[in-house]
């Protein structure tokens, strides 16, 4: 048996006891991974485990793009993502004011911007936040973050020239075009495949575009993204949901695995000033998102919400971390990783404890959820069981 | 009555109702078949009253039940519940006509079906082609527009 396959089982095995504990405790299983992954660091070797984890990061990217693509922003407010984004020119500048070049600048300014759409839908969804306003905020949020975040990906490429960035640039209006003028023949042909061919095209399209991306020397997150947003916008996004949902979920389940293994390495002699960067970053974007809730339309316990819920931190960052590293800029990378690490856990136990807690801020009388009692009538018969 | 629509990136598609009374309905359908329901009263920006949390198979029996497939009350008459081009309707046969016919005999429109006879407060769901129509029966007819109209224009005549 290839020694891999033992890692495999060790790593599932880790996960699973994660999941169970999540499950138990009802607290998000996210967190639960990282978390394993920091405390096992020195004896599961990741290395062993690829390209399973990195191929969790296209497959997450990639159901990104199929989400929270840009016709999203169609229905979404979008003035609520305008306060968020001041924290990437913020990020910008502070950058440049520490004396790095404008790439990296631009790389910590993404670092500064930009939360998890993952990480946030993931929780929204495990603690039954879904239906209530300011998860609508969020989300619309989320959209505008990832679309910018695309745009700097496809800016940073080609550390070698501009003539990458003009591949770049070119590739991703070749595809948005084809996108575009195929769509709805792409579309006939697609819905009538079973699900299988249409599984194994999905992935190869992922892969093969974020290959791409890489092979003219941009990031390949933007081209497992761009493949999602393309996906959805011939009208595949259900189907394709349904069929990379556990794929996806077990890969990128390995890939938090990862980045918790890796953490500890990545953060070895880590500055005061990536420590200090980080925190500020969060810190730095908790006003702007309250004034993201009050345009998204809010109330201040709505506003107050959108702030705790946009505290994590993942996939992308860690994608902009990744290219600072490429880059030799360690500060960016470090202080990428280390807000992943600081943030998915306290943006965890924030959408937990937030509404509670805000409801006490506000000094509100929490309506208690009444049991409904019915009156019986004075002749009572006996309920009919129609079917079980 | 008004409801809204949005989708919620990564998670579903989130309905506003407005009730008549003033109160709001929000339901999420996620992706994963799971239904959550909320119900406000007043704005809403207070806690809701209530909060459901419903599986698929849950939440299509509350929809069944709720849109009346099961029971339909005295008042609405010949109630109409229209899902896109299909249809689902009760009809009262009319007296003379049709009574004493086996529904077999019936010569159904070929994209409509009869799910169930309620009679005298009974319902007796997926009837046989024996069953003979009687006097006072309701029939719940469902189909395509078209197929069912073509049925019904048969039973009230």
């Amino acid at each position: 048996m290839h020694p891999a396959i033992i890692h495999f089982g060790l790593a599932v095995a880790l996960l699973a006891l994660g999941a169970l504990l999540a499950v138990g405790t009802r607290l998000p299983a996210l967190p639960l991974y990282l978390l394993f992954g920091v405390l096992t660091a020195n004896w599961l070797d990741i290395e062993q485990l690829q390209p399973l984890p990195d191929l969790g990061l296209l497959l997450l990217l990639f159901s990104i793009g199929l989400e929270f693509g840009p016709e999203r922003l169609v229905a979404l407010s979008g003035r609520a993502g305008l306060w968020d984004a001041l924290a990437l020119p913020t990020g910008w500048l502070l950058g440049l004011a520490l004396g790095l070049d404008w790439r990296a600048a631009l790389l910590l300014g993404g670092v500064v911007y930009i939360s998890s759409s993952a990480v946030i839908a993931r929780l929204i969804i495990d603690l039954n936040r879904a239906a209530y306003p300011e998860s609508e905020v969020v989300l619309g949020v989320l959209v505008c973050e990832d679309m910018v975040i695309a745009a700097v990906l496809a800016l940073t490429a080609g550390q070698t020239g501009a003539a990458a960035l003009l591949a770049s640039l070119v590739l991703v209006a070749g595809y948005l075009l084809t996108a575009h003028l195929l769509g709805p023949r792409l579309h006939h042909r697609l819905e009538r495949l079973p699900s299988e061919p249409l599984l194994l095209l999905g992935a190869a399209f992922t892969v093969g575009t974020a290959e791409l991306f890489h092979a003219v020397g941009a990031s390949e997150g933007i081209g497992a993204f761009l493949a999602g947003t393309i996906v959805a916008s011939i009208g595949m996004r259900e189907r394709m949901d349904t069929l990379f949902g556990p794929v996806r979920d077990l890969a990128a389940a390995l890939f938090f695995l990862a980045v918790g293994a890796r953490a500890t390495a990545t953060l070895r002699g880590i500055g005061v000033d990536a420590i200090g960067l980080a925190l500020g970053a969060l810190l730095l974007k908790l006003p702007l998102n309250y004034c993201s809730g009050a345009a998204g339309g809010l109330g201040v316990r709505g506003r107050l919400l959108t702030m705790l819920y946009l505290i994590p931190r993942g996939e992308f960052t860690l994608v902009l971390g990744a290219i600072a590293l490429q880059d030799g800029s360690t500060l960016v990378s470090q202080t990428a990783v280390l807000m992943v690490l600081l943030s998915v856990p306290l943006g965890a136990l924030a959408i937990q404890v937030g509404p509670q807690l805000t409801r006490t801020i506000q000094g509100r009388r929490s309506a208690p959820a009444a049991p409904f009692r019915p009156q019986h009538s004075e002749q009572e018969s006996a309920p009919v069981v129609r079917h079980e | 009555m008004r409801v809204e629509e949005v989708d919620l990136p990564g998670v579903g598609r989130k309905f506003t109702i407005q009730t008549q009374s003033g109160d709001e309905i929000v339901i999420v359908v996620h992706h994963s078949g799971r239904r959550q329901m909320l119900y406000y009263e007043g704005g809403a920006d207070d806690e809701p009253v209530v909060a459901l949390d419903l599986t698929d198979e849950e939440a299509r029996e509350l929809g069944a039940i709720l849109s009346g497939v099961l029971f339909y009350p005295e008042l609405t008459g010949a109630a109409t519940t229209r899902v896109a081009e299909q249809a689902i309707e009760w009809v009262a046969i009319a007296p003379g006509g049709l009574v004493g016919q086996r529904l077999g005999d019936l010569a159904l429109p070929q994209e409509a079906h009869i799910l169930a006879i309620s009679r005298g407060g009974a319902l007796l769901p997926n009837p046989a082609p024996e069953t003979r129509l009687e006097a006072g029966d309701t029939l719940v007819l469902a189909g395509t527009r078209q197929a069912v109209d073509a049925l019904k224009s048969r039973l009230v005549s």
